[in-house]
């Protein structure tokens, strides 16, 4: 009775727990509401994180890698224009800390199969130069790289045959040749005020890389399928930290800094099939430099133009990867004028910065017009070489892309780094006197023929 | 300055009458840029030859730009009251060197006796406050209301 007052207190609407049954409840077949996330369109943090995600979203679907980029560079604002060949003081390590690059002295222990053995007369200086001077090189590497080397210049000769050996002199003649061309032989007006690289230095260099390249694609089958281009365009567009915008109607956000490369090299040889990997894509050769401050202290300036990735051809060209890359250095960064300004240390930072900035804005391009940005990272290594000259004094660097992810959300749990092998500028050859080249460097010019015989394993 | 001509002499000056003044930085700079208020009529050369001469400091690079000073204050007569422009060196030291605005008025080491003064000053003062405001508990309400 009790139970039944209780009953009626609380009324007849009520469900008592008797009335409902215990046991499995009843999965709902489709949720009555839409899920509860953030508003789209709200000036919050978590409204701009969404924004982001349906971009990113938005990117990852799209079909062709041409809507991609497109999308990628879609938004303009103002962005700082990165110049590879720049007077700025100290700017490689600016440049590294804004690629996340690592700089490592020498050139890369190559393997010493990827070698082929030289004429007679400079077998000795090859083999004793394979593992390259390279200081860093581990000592492990050098020792096998070393005994190898003259093993592996023995054998194939004689056994296989099928790999004549390169001669040295032909090609040196051929050097002499395009240089006593350009500088001697030829009846050429003075240079017009500030254009002396243009007048000898510029054409010398192109003829040099054309017979070059001309004379050892029979022995490398990827330059016989390469593409030489005169002058092409590379730009490259990426973000890389945060800063809080200063004036303007958006004064007080927080952006992620914008930079782009747009850079012209003299020469370029794009290949249809990647170089190989250098080391595995995880590798640690050292530490990247941390700078604090803004980066127009460099300086640095911006400008707002459209955000173009280009690697010298459009993305359906069949030579899609880069192999090699010429730089001539203009007038206005002469050794002389340096010298003359007492900022000798500041002639190989030109160099080292030239090498890095552009390589670092091809091998990103590549990766791009594969599908990899910055949210979908690359799963393999993009390797690219560059020579940056001023017609006499020749540096080699070579570049291995291992990540793309450089915004603030993407770094901060990546540990990849990309690296740069390069070495100090060195003379090609000391005067031109007479129809002479006096004090001609082999060692530069056996550098540059590895560097255009660099080619995949299978082929 | 007197027009340069090829075939001319060298123009040398002796005693300029330029001042550079080595100021604070509003924005942290890179540890080899110093900053300077210069006359609005100095060049880049000419700042790096002053350095270079007269103080023997090794310049790498000098970048100068021109300072606007607002005109939009007004005096008692309401007419606009100009702040003098002026224009900003910014040098980059040579040779590795590194340079760093001193701290011109460091925080200097009290006694025991100033010490122990500020603390009772601070105590009093905090206590007048109290006096000011009357009892928390009344929650701001005026002590002549009431009963």
């Amino acid at each position: 009775m009790a139970s039944l007052r209780v009953r009626r207190l609380l009324g007849p609407g009520r469900r008592w727990l008797s009335e409902t049954v215990p046991g499995a409840p009843s999965p709902p077949a489709s949720p009555l509401y839409p899920p509860v996330v953030a508003s789209i369109t709200a000036k919050s943090k978590a409204a701009k994180s969404r924004r982001l995600q349906r971009f990113n979203q938005r990117v990852h679907a799209a079909a062709t890698v041409e809507e991609k980029l497109r999308l990628y560079g879609k938004l303009q604002r103002p962005k700082y224009t990165v110049y590879p060949q720049t007077f700025a003081l100290n700017a490689d390590r600016w440049y590294r800390s804004f690629t996340r690059t690592v700089l490592v002295p020498g050139m890369p222990p190559r393997a010493a199969t990827a070698k082929p053995p030289v004429a007679a007369a400079g077998a000795t200086p090859e083999a004793g130069r394979a593992p390259e001077p390279g200081v860093k090189a581990p000592a492990a590497a050098e020792a096998p790289g070393t005994a190898e080397a003259p093993g592996a210049a023995k054998t194939p000769g004689p056994a296989a045959g099928a790999t004549p050996q390169i001669d040295i002199g032909e090609l040196r003649s051929l050097v002499c040749d395009a240089l006593l061309q350009e500088s001697f032989y030829q009846n050429k007006k003075r240079p017009f005020l500030y254009r002396d690289q243009d007048h000898t230095p510029g054409p010398f260099l192109t003829q040099l890389v054309s017979t070059l390249a001309a004379s050892l694609s029979g022995r490398n089958p990827l330059l016989a399928a390469s593409s030489l281009d005169l002058n092409p365009e590379v730009n490259y567009y990426w973000h890389h930290g945060t800063e809080v915008v200063v004036h303007g109607h958006r004064k007080g956000r927080v952006d992620p800094v914008r930079f782009q490369i747009d850079d012209n090299p003299h020469l370029q040889i794009r290949v249809p099939k990647q170089l190989p990997e250098v080391v595995p894509l995880e590798s640690d050769l050292g530490d990247v430099p941390v700078i604090d401050h803004k980066p127009s202290k460099l300086p640095l300036f911006k400008k707002q133009y459209e955000n173009k990735v280009f690697i010298g051809s459009k993305v359906a060209d069949p030579c899609c990867y880069g192999h090699t890359q010429f730089h001539l250095l203009p007038d206005k960064l002469k050794r002389e004028r340096f010298i003359r300004e007492r900022l000798e240390d500041q002639i190989e930072v030109v160099y080292r910065s030239n090498g890095i900035a552009s390589l670092f804005a091809w091998t990103a391009a590549q990766a791009m017009y594969q599908g990899f940005w910055s949210e979908a990272d690359v799963t393999r290594p993009f390797v690219s070489q560059a020579v940056v000259t001023d017609g006499k004094y020749f540096a080699f660097f070579c570049y291995q892309l291992n990540t793309l992810a450089l915004t603030a959300e993407t770094i901060k749990n990546n540990t990849r780094k990309n690296i740069c092998w390069g070495t100090d500028s060195k003379p090609l050859y000391d005067v031109v006197e007479d129809g002479n080249v006096k004090g001609f460097n082999d060692e530069v010019l056996l550098q540059l023929v590895h560097f255009l015989l660099n080619r995949p394993k299978e082929l | 300055y007197p027009l340069f001509q090829r075939g001319g002499p060298q123009l040398r000056i002796f005693r300029p009458n330029f001042f550079m003044l080595a100021v604070r930085p509003g924005v942290p700079q890179p540890e080899d840029t110093v900053q300077f208020r210069v006359s609005m009529e100095m060049t880049k050369l000419d700042i790096r030859n002053y350095l270079e001469k007269i103080y023997n400091v090794p310049v790498a690079a000098v970048r100068t730009r021109i300072q606007y000073g607002a005109n939009n204050k007004r005096n008692h007569r309401n007419q606009r009251v100009k702040k003098p422009d002026y224009k900003v060196a910014y040098v980059q030291l040579g040779q590795g060197q590194t340079f760093q605005f001193p701290n011109l008025f460091p925080e200097k080491e009290q006694d025991a006796e100033t010490r122990s003064f500020d603390d009772f000053r601070d105590k009093y003062m905090e206590k007048e406050k109290e006096k000011q405001e009357g009892d928390p508990r009344r929650g701001g309400v005026p002590d002549w209301f009431g009963l």
